[in-house]
């Protein structure tokens, strides 16, 4: 039984694959390999929603399609994820912040200087 | 005598308000080594808090007795003051009172706070990004700016950016991973906390943010060194320095924030030059002084507080 992460995740990526919007039936049909039913498949698609990161058409059967690509999800979690508050620093350790482009250019100078030693 | 005891303690907090930590984040040595500077910062915040409140506990409790514990039994348990009461006794307990649930709290609150952030990226995270076939317990995100970071907590989370996997070659990858590694096992996300809430907590006392500054750039020195150790080969450092340099160079435009890059800008530059010079380290006598010192430093609050005075 896998958890409900890696089902959220498999769900994103078929939704992230698929064309056009997808019903819960064919989700579950998707992921038949690993033996969803398709109460699981709704429970999946429901906190997936709730994390706003699908959204479906008032059809009948209702149908569910990412709200963002697969790219602009990244672009926008990097954007909060990495957002510069002091706050954010506690959250998490990035490796180094970046730096405007002269400090950059006076960074690289340093490394030639070295190698020329 | 308790307004002797007072006195001192509150000569003490104005010394850890400013001059010292002034002076500590301007000097030359903790670069020299990182992890006692770290030591002797959270000495300095927690003697700091120490007396203030010792202070006014102390000053606020004078007509109750000559010692602290029996002063404040004495309050609690509702006997009569040896001395008179006056309206700054009142004062001084009170601000005690709500100095010690300010600091407590914001620490609390910061903590809670942090802690529901790092849960919500960490779902997040964990939809798009994948394990990564070359670097164990590493995750890629898609994403072109070269970035890599960690989400520190009982699960952590090691992600690195397909843009950073692009830029760098493997040595380099693998120094970003020790260097991020360090972090995680050292907890250092722990080091930063009380610094990051007393700023948030204390914006009238500039040396907190000096203070926080300093401990950042010591957190990052300090996973250097830890990360240097883990790589083997004498161009280690030389590794390190570059992929620093490229992925700080590598962010514009490419949708990542960069508010306070002057303020970054600085610090990096000192990572990389102490990396490609790398000072001498702190001789054993240095580092025990500053090592003794910072314990005294916590010892003095609390010898003036519980011994009694006079």
């Amino acid at each position: 039984m896998a958890s409900l992460g890696e089902l959220e995740r498999a769900v994103m990526e078929r939704l992230w694959a698929a064309e056009a919007p997808v019903a819960a039936t064919a989700l579950r049909d998707g992921l038949a390999d690993r033996g969803v039913a398709l109460t699981t498949v709704h429970t999946v698609l429901t906190r997936l929603e709730q994390k706003g990161f699908v959204v479906h058409d008032e059809d009948r059967p209702r149908r569910f399609a990412a709200r963002a690509s697969r790219e602009e999800h990244a672009a926008e979690l990097m954007h909060e994820v990495l957002g510069q508050s002091a706050d954010r620093q506690a959250v998490l350790a990035r490796f180094v912040g970046g730096v405007d482009p002269a400090e950059a250019r006076l960074l690289r100078e340093l490394l030639a200087d070295d190698a020329a030693r | 005598m308790l307004p002797a005891t007072a006195v001192s303690l509150a000569v003490l907090a104005a010394l850890l308000a400013w001059p010292v930590p002034v002076l500590l984040a301007r000097a030359g040595w903790p670069g020299r080594d990182p992890l006692v500077a770290l030591v002797c910062w959270q000495a300095i915040g927690l003697a700091g808090g120490l007396s203030i409140i010792g202070a006014l506990l102390v000053h606020g409790l004078a007509p109750w007795g000559d010692a602290l514990p029996q002063a404040g039994w004495s309050l609690l348990a509702g006997s009569p003051a040896a001395g008179p009461v006056r309206g700054d006794h009142w004062v001084a307990l009170t601000l005690a009172g709500v100095l010690a649930v300010e600091l407590v709290g914001v620490l609390v609150l910061s903590w809670l706070r942090t802690t529901r952030t790092r849960r919500r990226h960490r779902a997040q995270l964990e939809l798009v990004v994948q394990p990564s076939a070359a670097l164990p317990d590493t995750r890629l995100l898609e994403h072109p700016a070269p970035v890599a970071f960690c989400i520190p907590g009982a699960r952590p989370l090691l992600v690195l950016s397909s843009g950073m996997v692009a830029e760098l070659d493997d040595d380099q990858l693998a120094a970003v991973v020790a260097h991020e590694r360090a972090h995680l096992k050292e907890h250092h996300h722990l080091l930063l906390l009380p610094f990051v809430a007393w700023k948030a907590a204390l914006p009238v006392l500039p040396a907190a943010e000096r203070a926080y500054a300093a401990v950042r750039q010591l957190v990052e020195m300090r996973a250097d060194d830890v990360a240097l150790n883990s790589l083997t080969g004498p161009g280690a450092r030389r590794t390190l320095a570059r992929a620093i340099v490229a992925a700080a160079g590598g962010t514009g435009g490419a949708g990542v924030p960069d508010g306070a890059l002057a303020v970054a800008g600085a610090g990096v530059r000192a990572r990389v030059l102490r990396l490609l010079e790398p000072p001498h380290p702190l001789s054993a006598t240095a580092r025990w002084a500053a090592l003794l010192s910072a314990g005294l430093l916590l010892f003095l609050p609390t010898a003036l507080l519980l011994l009694p005075a006079g």
